[in-house]
């Protein structure tokens, strides 16, 4: 039969319980199991009894840990309204993308020393500087739409909600970075939507989700292997 | 709570966790032992799963833990903050709201 707090480590795994809190929980479930099992040897019953008896009071190892999952779950704002914070909000982040998008851009033309004054930016003619602002605008939508990815994957963790909650939103967030833009011009600087899309920044959200599945999944591979050992 | 209690006892663990962390420091076993007692098996934690809820308490900074030895055994005991005692207040004022009221209305269908 196999080890019963094993077999919850495994489980918690599983449903992606993130690594410290299966630590914690798993070392917690232990020594509960062990007062469970000096209670019986002090009523008088036998080790494998007792043993026996407290197995059976915590019950089945993976309904136990279905149970701590969804107390986790219903423990957070995200666990509880998962459909509206991963499904829906990703639409309402758009707007907060261009608005951050706008701020990098502006803190970007600040810091290169343009201040406040758009007339100052550089003129047509200027080629090099207008490409050098180009591209650190795309750059900076890049980087919002990494962050804003990147967060919905945290959350999506913390929440310990299903990970296909973090690639819905993923999705969604993919969807409307390719067609949102961040465009410079000399005099003028714009953000909106635009019909052609940005092949790499709809990469960038799958490509942050896989990266964090493949570590997460490796990182659970290496700790049951540490514990095997 | 076991799924046999209804579900209008929602926040009711909150409160029971709270109230027994108010008196002293406490563990896991503890608490669960004590809340059968203490309500005379009226209510029960499923065992273990009292342990998410207290890391949940913490995330919430409603109450602090940290490892200690006592007799030998090593487990993480759990005590009430400042926080936690704010909502402790809080919960109590609406659960004697809560109650007056169904007491009122259940002596008003006997009368």
């Amino acid at each position: 039969m196999p080890d019963f707090i094993e077999t919850l480590r495994r489980r918690l795994l599983e449903l992606g319980c993130p690594m410290a809190q299966v630590r914690r929980l798993v070392q917690e479930v232990a020594d509960h199991r062990e007062d469970l099992k000096q209670a019986a040897l002090a009523e008088g019953l036998a080790e494998a009894e007792a043993e026996a008896r407290a197995n059976a009071q915590l019950g089945d190892p993976l309904a136990l840990a279905e149970q701590m999952m969804a107390t986790l779950r219903r423990a957070s704002w995200w666990g509880r309204h998962f459909i509206i914070g991963f499904g829906v909000l990703p639409l309402l982040a758009v707007p907060v993308l261009w608005v951050l998008l706008f701020f990098l851009e502006l803190a970007l033309i600040f810091a290169l020393g343009y201040g406040w004054d758009l007339k100052k930016l550089p003129r047509a003619d200027n080629s090099i500087a207008i490409h050098h602002l180009q591209v650190a605008v795309v750059c900076a939508h890049y980087i919002a739409v990494a962050v804003l990815t990147f967060c919905f994957c945290w959350l999506a963790r913390r929440a310990v909600v299903n990970f296909k909650w973090a690639v819905i939103a993923c999705t969604i967030c993919s969807l409307y970075a390719s067609f949102s833009k961040g465009t410079i011009t000399p005099h003028s600087f714009q953000v909106g939507l635009c019909w052609t899309p940005d092949w790499i920044v709809t990469a960038i959200p799958f490509l942050i989700a896989g990266a964090i599945y493949f570590f997460q999944r490796r990182t659970r591979q290496r700790f049951l292997e540490k514990v095997a050992d | 709570m076991k799924k046999t209690n209804p579900s209008f006892l929602n926040g009711v663990p909150e409160l029971l966790v709270l109230r027994l962390l108010a008196c002293r420091e406490m563990y896991g076993y503890q608490i669960v032992e004590e809340i059968r007692a203490q309500t005379r098996e009226a209510l029960s934690f499923g065992e273990g799963c009292i342990y998410p809820y207290l890391h949940y308490l913490e995330a919430e900074k409603q109450v602090s833990s940290r490892r200690r030895e006592v007799e030998g055994r090593s487990r993480n005991y759990y005590k009430l903050t400042v926080r936690g005692r704010k909502r402790l207040d809080e919960l109590t004022t609406e659960w004697k709201r809560v109650t007056t009221g169904v007491a009122l209305l259940m002596e008003g269908q006997h009368a």
